[in-house]
């Protein structure tokens, strides 16, 4: 088979039985690999939604068709159901542990089950090995990757969790190839739950490629695309993600002190401008991207990975904190201690309004940057008001009698943009299946960066078709899998042009974009089935009740009403948002 | 004497210009002209990082007027007065 190695592998840890997952070509095709195969394989396993933390909640990694072939094709897909949100989730991560796992043989594993003691898994030559992983249990995420790195072959590709996931902190992450996280929905909590520290993999088997040739001048033709490209091949390389922290705050709506401000007056102090002439090191890049985004820095005292523009925003603008150094050793410690940074700084801003509106004791005050890195230790080890912070914003918000004060979508922090500043994205928001999150339809791109089209940011009008548009394409790209950067130089018809190069499958675009569909009304009859409704598809009351004072967004307000009901009907979903049959028939499911 | 239209340069334009902004003494002309005088006070090209004079501007670029985007208004006839903020950034992204 040509782009997938035709090996799925399921292990029940509490048995240690592993066997095949037969899919067959019809099903890849349809589902392709990565999030879309991982759902669908999850949605048969569990037709009744499991309890996160149960043994009968599988865990799912997944590479697709693409991995290891074309540049920034290392990445790979984590599938459950999340603690933090109860949907359905997938997280994606960069480095090369996708096409680590893919060279050992595999296109997927899914781990099912709870071992009896903790362990960690080695995957090569398409199985599974159990090993003992008691030795490692409590060490933090660079310790386990060292450790592991010890035992096994040169070239291993180790995804671990740390503290934060062995305590079951409800947003932890899974990091891989020392600083790269899934980071968002809890995956590392799921992964605690199972008493699964670490997966390490290598392997030397190569993906197949349909037409060689063919294949070759593609890949020639998109590195010239990558690097010829403003944004891809000058911006983020030279400048990072965090080059968004000046323009998002000139558009009035970087969230500031828990979004009640779309302007931080301290931007310039913690912009990627600032970082790359203080404490940049030199720029990182995941397997076989041109691009490399990431940033290798150094404070006085630590060095590590990042501050991206989500986390510089969430301990930063979000808190009202300008010390870029402490904010880096925030990050630092959210890295090795596996925590999601987003939702870390958007619960520490939450128990701040908490705080100063009088309901939580706890002395939690605006810009205080000296208590960040305690913090965030303490969440991970749930130690004292850690624990509290370890519930995450909409728990800890209900908790003290204030949970509009709760900045979340479905029980997921909202990242770094208003959505008061651009409608589309504030839709994107609402409908988003994993809850609060800018990558399912990231619709920052038309409404305030341009690309590939640039869309009036105050307008509701089209915005429904648009977003649906950028789930669908956001699912393939999730599904084949790439990273989401590579949309600033290409779009949907390069995506297809590779699958078809790399499986020799005939893909069109309006195939491909039917399969995204498939993906979102999948992850959608999830959901459905978990309780949500229309009513969960809805933002924070500030962004209807509370107009922005300051800045090029102000008097502005989110006008969901407008959108949602043609949303829902663009999807082919009734009033209520449940798939209407016609719409499931037409896509096979 | 007229006032002033702060010209701000961020991300790539800042670091090629090596200063963060240029006060241009004008009032009520066309962003294209401001421009024009701006990379005249600036010393040096930089203009063709955000704008190709046949076409417009660049796709990507982000040209704001006292933090409005000025493709929801006129463009590089925008009209631009004494007192007024701009902010260029050249292509950019993230996420
Ligand atoms: S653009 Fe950044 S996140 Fe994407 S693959 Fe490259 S280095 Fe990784």
């Amino acid at each position: 088979m040509n782009g997938w190695m035709g090996r799925i592998i399921r292990i029940d840890l509490s048995s240690g039985r592993q066997e095949p997952v037969a899919v067959s070509a019809e099903t890849l095709r349809r589902w392709l690999g990565g999030r879309g195969l991982g759902v669908k394989l999850y949605s048969d396993m569990c037709p009744e939604p499991p309890d996160p933390f149960a043994a009968g909640n599988p865990l799912l990694f997944m590479t697709g068709p693409l991995t290891g072939t074309v540049m920034t094709s290392g990445r790979y897909q984590v599938v459950s159901r999340s603690p933090l949100t109860g949907t359905i989730c997938d997280s994606s991560s960069g480095g090369s542990f996708g096409a680590a796992l893919k060279a050992a043989g595999l296109d997927g594993l899914i781990v099912s089950g709870c071992a009896g003691r903790p362990v960690y898994l080695c995957v090569h030559d398409g199985t599974v090995e159990v090993r003992d992983a008691s030795a490692l249990w409590g060490l933090n995420t660079q310790q386990t990757q060292k450790a592991i790195h010890g035992q096994t072959p040169a070239k291993t590709s180790v995804a671990c969790i740390g503290p934060a996931g062995e305590n079951r902190v409800l947003f932890a992450a899974i990091m891989n190839d020392r600083d790269r996280a899934a980071g968002r929905g809890g995956m590392g909590a799921v992964m605690g739950s199972k008493n699964l520290k670490a997966i390490a993999a290598w392997g030397s088997q190569a993906t197949a490629v349909a037409d060689p040739e063919a294949y070759q001048t593609m890949i020639a033709r998109l590195d010239r695309a990558v690097d010829k490209n403003p944004v891809t091949g000058k911006s983020l390389p030279v400048l990072g993600t965090s080059v968004l922290v000046n323009i998002i705050n000139a558009h009035g709506m970087l969230p500031t002190r828990n979004f009640r401000s779309g302007v931080f007056n301290d931007a310039e102090g913690i912009s990627g401008e600032k970082i790359a002439e203080s404490l940049l090191q030199r720029q990182s890049a995941c397997y076989k991207c041109p691009i490399g985004c990431g940033r290798t820095t150094k404070t006085r005292s630590k060095s590590g990975e990042g501050p991206e523009y989500e986390t510089v925003w969430a301990f930063g603008a979000h808190l009202g904190i300008s010390d870029l150094a402490a904010i880096a050793e925030a990050n630092y410690a959210c890295n090795e201690l596996g925590l999601d940074t987003i939702t870390m700084g958007s619960t520490i801003g939450c128990a701040m309004e908490l705080h100063e509106s009088g309901v939580l004791g706890e002395k939690m005050l605006w810009g205080d940057a000296g208590r960040l890195a305690g913090w965030v230790e303490d969440t991970a080890r749930r130690r004292g008001f850690g624990v509290e912070l370890g519930l995450g914003s909409k728990r800890l918000a209900a908790k003290y009698g204030r949970p509009e004060l709760a900045m979340q979508v479905k029980g997921m922090e909202i990242p770094a943009y208003d959505p008061r500043g651009a409608q589309g994205m504030a839709l994107s928001y609402a409908t988003s299946n994993r809850g609060g999150c800018h990558m399912r339809g990231y619709l920052i791109m038309p409404e305030i960066l341009g690309h590939p089209v640039f869309l009036d940011r105050f307008s509701t009008a089209g915005k429904p078709e648009i977003v649906a548009l950028f789930q669908d394409i956001a699912a393939v790209v999730d599904s084949a899998v790439l990273c989401r950067f590579l949309q600033f130089a290409m779009g949907l018809s390069t995506f297809s042009e590779m699958l078809r190069a790399v499986t020799g499958l005939d893909f069109s675009d309006e195939e491909l974009l039917s399969v995204g569909r498939r993906i979102y009304t999948m992850e959608r009859l999830f959901n459905n089935r978990a309780g949500f409704t229309r009513a969960d598809d809805a933002l924070p009351p500030r962004f209807f009740q509370e107009e922005l004072r300051t800045g090029s967004s102000r008097h502005r307000l989110v006008r969901l009403e407008e959108m949602l009901d043609r949303y829902y009907a663009v999807r082919g979903w009734d009033s209520q948002g449940a798939p209407l049959a016609a719409t499931l028939a037409e896509l096979g499911l | 004497m007229a006032g002033t239209i702060k010209v701000k340069f961020y991300a790539l334009l800042r670091r090629r210009l090596n200063t963060t902004a240029i006060e241009v003494e004008a009032d009520g002309i066309s962003l294209l002209e401001l421009l024009t005088r701006t990379e005249q006070l600036a010393g040096q090209r930089f203009l063709d990082e955000l704008l190709d004079r046949k076409t417009g501007l660049l796709d990507g670029t982000m040209i704001l007027v006292n933090g409005e985007n000025v493709r929801l208004q006129r463009n590089l006839e925008t009209r631009v007065r004494a007192g007024d903020r701009v902010d260029l950034f050249s292509p950019a992204g993230g996420g």
